[in-house]
């Protein structure tokens, strides 16, 4: 008996040793990833204490990734063609980048809808699910929307005697750029257009003319119809004025910067953009309503705007979609988003809540959220299709050129574009219309909205 | 070829199965990462490739490609880089190589580790600083320009200078390359033929026009061949420098391709681009090779 | 006459000294930016003074990119890319020199005219066939596709009559085996050979760009050209990272050509010039 005894007693220390272990161990934690940029990832950041700190998300860990816009979409790609190979639990896309993937990787990310993605249809507004949603299949939970508001300089304003409240049309904006000129320096601009980089006006301004690349089923080439053409005039007129600057993403924040602009045209979230990037400006902006194209016209676009989506080779795909409701479908996600952020909710409970109407400190006390909400429901929707990346490449040049006086007219200009879209993307033009000239004609504009 | 003196017919068929089993590991990498690809390709080109299933198509994408506005453009682009870059830089690297292979040199060494050194940078890197030279408002080559008393250029906002950017940048890295290849040809003419020209009274230029330039021919074909493939293939720095623009400017027939298969996805109609660049540059070898053997006449 | 070649050679040594000071004046002003915060970059007038930035702008690149493993990463890539293809290329080229078989030139030329076909015609099937062998992310996914390379193959054959065929038969006659033959006796006549092969190898992999671009994922895994890439997005050009990046991605290599000459320029040479 002595000599086992040994070896049991081993054996019984080693048995507990491992009994203690199983029983003490931490229970697996599940590791969601999260891909995101910029500012879009600073705002999911946020919302990570919250989501864990709730116990029914215990063993929940959220880690946001922030890998830049080009990466995330670049790798989303690659990612597809490896049938889901490195992807990670949530997905960030862009609305007009989306319809590229469900389009050409159709199982590439899972459908929502049994997920609890059905339940949320009526909380966001319809323009955003057009791009997201598949027939039945939901691919992506909206996330923000990027209505479009100019952004103003108070103190330049102020200097030159410009009041904000009267400029209604692209002419008043005119009209105060050459008493901004006269008034605060003759190199002052009152907005920064990417000639050449990107084609951000045209897609603001058409929208707001309820005209876009294609119609709203993505089937045909509407560039060359009447709202895109006043559009495209209305940016050069605005361009031979003087008004706009040239300049790039850097470009436009160092004009800013260099007090070289007293205004700018952009979605609602370059409002974070101005707080990081200008943040000793606090005090000296101010948000106006887009100026429409015509007398008593729209005054509201977007552009840009996120949604969430899961790849269909995730394997937490419950505990991804608990944390993407956390953010997106609840008021305070999307408030707190809103608020350190400036990612506009399109969650529409969260656009009703109060704290979307307070001051904001860096536009001089401005209730600015309350402003671009209202904006909401006026945004013509329009559809970038999976065409979106070529369409947009050919526009570019297209503005560009006609802003260099290359083209007779803004028809004729939009023309060509809309041929050289239908022979890059195999759709048809939808209407074939005449060159004329660009004596600009606000009523048929007005009347050809389709 | 060695001979061989094989004791046993044995011997021999081992003999001739060895050179296989040298090559074999090269094949078998060569196959499946080159032979098999070039392949595939070609059936993509003719397909439609949608979330992994591939449905044949025809000539839907090459039907396309000959429509497309945008692979015009970029066929332009690539051609008129080509056209401009390729010469410049030959020439500049031949008039480097002779003077490197002046008798009257001295510090050799440090002048080719000079040229050559822009080649050790990585694309990256190099496209990145030729960004910021190039800075429009605080770019050093607008500085210097200003101080100098010229108007500043926009470099990267307009399309004629933006390509112009590409066109320095390339041949900024490149030309000590070609040079270094040229001298190494220019080293292998004997002195002999120098020495008897001049006895017929030839000198300088004359003798290199007509001793140094025509025995130097192969070197050069070399060099154009290949410049001429890499150009076609752009992508880097059109990629780093410019992103295409502006307004398409510099919208490379490889950045096009890179576009059109991993931003749109659309691998069918990438295939049919690659394979379109590959004819244009294997006709553009041939016409080189051809001219070189009709001027050798 | 002197008096002329005098002036001649001082117009020379002018000429080409103008042509390197522009030529190298990228690279001063890599070093310098390299110094320097991404504000002053965009000072003006610009700063042509070096700063003190070095340490603190590297400090940024490792915490954004993680560039010790990056380096990492390009080094193990590259010297196993190295090893490996020169090896294959370098039995091959014995293969198509030193013994005569059936189809040997009509495969050399197969071989060699794939170098006429643009590498973007194989990108998308080489792609999908790392994806399916599950090698995405790793290593082999950029060492594998371009080991077996027509060019270098290409160069070893070239270069193979540095060894004489005596040699090779002698040893023969003495008994030694095929491949004992091929390693004992023609590599070590090979050697500039393939230091040179080897340097333009590696060249090539340190620097490639779209081809790991496409493979590598996750940033652990990156190599320097891919993370530098990273650097340069559409909104914001992290210059400082990149040239610190690049200083110490370069300076090796430059320091090394500066004592390596002769096998470069017997590298490029190799097959260029055949008299």
């Amino acid at each position: 008996m002595k000599r086992f005894l040994i070896p049991i007693v081993v054996l019984l220390v080693a048995g507990a040793a491992v009994a203690v272990y199983f029983l003490t161990r931490p229970a697996p934690v599940t590791e969601v990833v999260v891909w995101s940029w910029d500012v879009a990832a600073t705002g999911l950041q946020q919302q990570v204490a919250s989501f864990e700190a709730d116990p029914a998300n215990a063993n929940i860990k959220i880690r946001v990734e922030d890998l830049g816009n080009q990466q995330v979409y670049d790798q989303g790609i690659a990612g597809c063609v490896a049938g889901g190979a490195g992807m990670p639990d949530v997905y960030s896309v862009e609305n007009n980048e989306a319809e590229v993937f469900w389009a050409r990787f159709p199982e590439c990310f899972a459908d929502l809808a049994p997920l609890g993605a059905a339940a949320l249809r009526a909380d966001f507004p319809e323009f955003k699910w057009a791009e997201l949603t598949v027939g039945d299949r939901i691919h992506a939970i909206p996330w923000d929307s990027g209505p479009v508001v100019y952004f103003y300089r108070r103190d330049m304003f102020e200097q030159a005697s410009v009041d904000p409240a009267q400029i209604a049309t692209w002419g008043d904006l005119i009209t105060a750029g050459n008493l901004v000129k006269t008034e605060v320096g003759t190199n002052v601009r009152m907005g920064t257009i990417n000639k050449g980089g990107d084609d951000e006006w045209f897609r603001m301004l058409a929208n707001q003319a309820d005209c876009f690349y294609f119609d709203d089923a993505g089937r045909e080439v509407t560039v060359n119809q009447g709202g895109c053409v006043i559009a495209l005039q209305t940016i050069k007129s605005l361009w031979d004025a003087q008004v706009l600057a040239p300049g790039d993403w850097t470009g436009q924040i160092q004009l800013i910067k260099n007090d070289a602009v007293a205004g700018a045209l952009f979605g609602a979230w370059y409002a974070g953009t101005l707080q990081n990037e200008a943040p000793e400006q606090s005090g000296q902006w101010g948000v106006i309503r887009v100026p429409s194209l015509t007398q008593g016209g729209v005054r509201a676009a977007n552009l840009g705007g996120s949604a969430l989506a899961i790849p269909a080779s995730s394997e937490k795909k419950e505990a991804a979609f608990a944390f993407i409701r956390h953010a997106l479908a609840t008021t305070p996600g999307q408030i707190r988003m809103l608020e350190c952020c400036g990612l506009v909710p399109s969650y529409l409970p969260a656009t009703r809540a109060p704290e979307a109407s307070a001051p904001v400190a860096y536009f001089g006390g401005q209730p600015i959220w309350e402003l671009v909400l209202s904006t909401l429901g006026d945004v013509p929707p329009v559809r970038g299709s999976q065409h979106f990346q070529v369409a947009r490449e050919i526009m570019v040049a297209i503005v560009s050129d006609y802003l260099d006086g290359n083209f007779e007219s803004a028809q004729q200009a939009l023309n060509e574009a809309a041929t050289r879209i239908s022979a890059a993307t195999t759709l048809p033009v939808a209407m074939d219309l005449p060159a004329g000239d660009d004596s600009g004609d606000a009523e048929s504009g007005e009347n050809s909205r389709n | 070829m060695t001979p061989i003196r094989a004791p046993a017919a044995g011997w021999n068929r081992w003999l001739a199965l060895v050179p296989y089993g040298f090559l074999a590991p090269f094949l078998l990498g060569f196959a499946a990462f080159w032979v098999w690809p070039i392949l595939y390709s070609l059936y993509l080109s003719f397909a439609d490739w949608t979330g992994g299933v591939t449905t044949w198509v025809g000539t839907r994408n090459y039907e396309r490609l000959v429509t497309d506005p945008i692979f015009r453009q970029a066929l332009r682009n690539t051609l008129l880089i080509l056209g401009l870059q390729v010469p410049l830089m030959i020439t500049l690297a031949l008039l480097l190589a002779l003077a490197l292979n002046s008798t009257m040199l001295r510090l050799r060494a440090l002048y080719r580790f000079g040229f050559f050194a822009p080649l050790v940078v990585g694309t990256v890197s190099y496209a990145a600083i030729f960004r910021l030279i190039f800075n429009d408002q605080f770019g050093i080559l607008n500085a210097g320009l200003r101080v100098a008393g010229l108007d500043p250029v926009a470099w990267l906002f307009t399309p004629g200078p933006a390509q112009a950017v590409i066109i320095i940048g390339l041949t900024w890295r490149w030309t000590g390359y070609n040079a270094i290849i040229l001298l190494a040809g220019l080293q292998t003419i004997s002195r002999d033929l120098y020495e008897a020209s001049a006895i017929d009274g030839a000198t300088g230029w004359r003798q290199t026009w007509h001793i140094t330039l025509p025995l130097l021919r192969p070197a050069i074909l070399f060099c154009v061949v290949l410049s001429v493939i890499g150009t076609m293939q752009l992508f880097t720095e059109p990629a780093i420098l410019t992103a295409g623009g502006p307004a398409n400017a510099t919208l490379t027939l490889g950045l096009y391709l890179y576009r059109r298969a991993f931003q749109s996805a659309d691998f069918g109609y990438a295939s049919a681009i690659a394979y379109a660049v590959a004819l244009i540059t294997i006709v553009f070898s041939l016409i080189q090779f051809r001219l070189f053997q009709g001027a050798r006449n | 006459m002197a008096r002329q070649r005098l002036v001649q050679g001082f117009l020379l040594h002018l000429a080409l000294t103008a042509g390197v000071a522009l030529f190298t004046l990228p690279l001063l002003w890599m070093v310098i930016a390299a110094t320097l915060p991404d504000s002053e970059l965009f000072a003006y007038p610009p700063r042509i003074v070096p700063g003190e930035w070095f340490g603190r702008n590297l400090e940024a690149l490792q915490r954004t990119v993680g560039f010790s493993r990056v380096l990492l990463n390009s080094v193990s890539i590259a010297v196993i890319y190295t090893a490996a293809s020169v090896f294959l290329c370098t039995m091959g080229g014995y293969a198509f020199a030193k013994y005569r078989f059936r189809g040997r030139e009509v495969l050399f030329l197969g071989i060699v005219a794939t170098l006429t076909i643009p590498t973007y015609v194989t990108l998308l099937p080489q792609f999908i066939l790392i994806t399916r062998l599950g090698l995405i992310d790793t290593y082999w996914a950029v060492v594998l596709p371009t080991v077996a390379n027509a060019l270098g193959i290409f160069l070893m054959r070239q270069n193979m009559h540095v060894v004489p065929d005596d040699l090779i038969e002698s040893a023969r006659i003495d008994g030694a085996g095929e491949f004992q033959i091929f390693w004992s006796v023609a590599l070590p006549i090979l050697r500039p050979a393939l230091a040179a092969l080897g340097i333009i190898l590696f060249l090539f992999q340190w620097n490639d760009y779209l081809w790991p671009l496409i493979v590598l994922r996750s940033q652990e895994a990156f190599t320097v050209p891919v993370a530098l890439g990273r650097l340069v997005g559409l909104t914001r050009v992290a210059y400082g990272g990149i040239m610190v990046g690049t200083v110490i991605a370069t300076a090796p290599f430059l320091i090394v050509f500066l004592f390596l000459q002769r096998y470069f320029v017997a590298g490029i040479t190799g097959g260029a010039v055949k008299q």
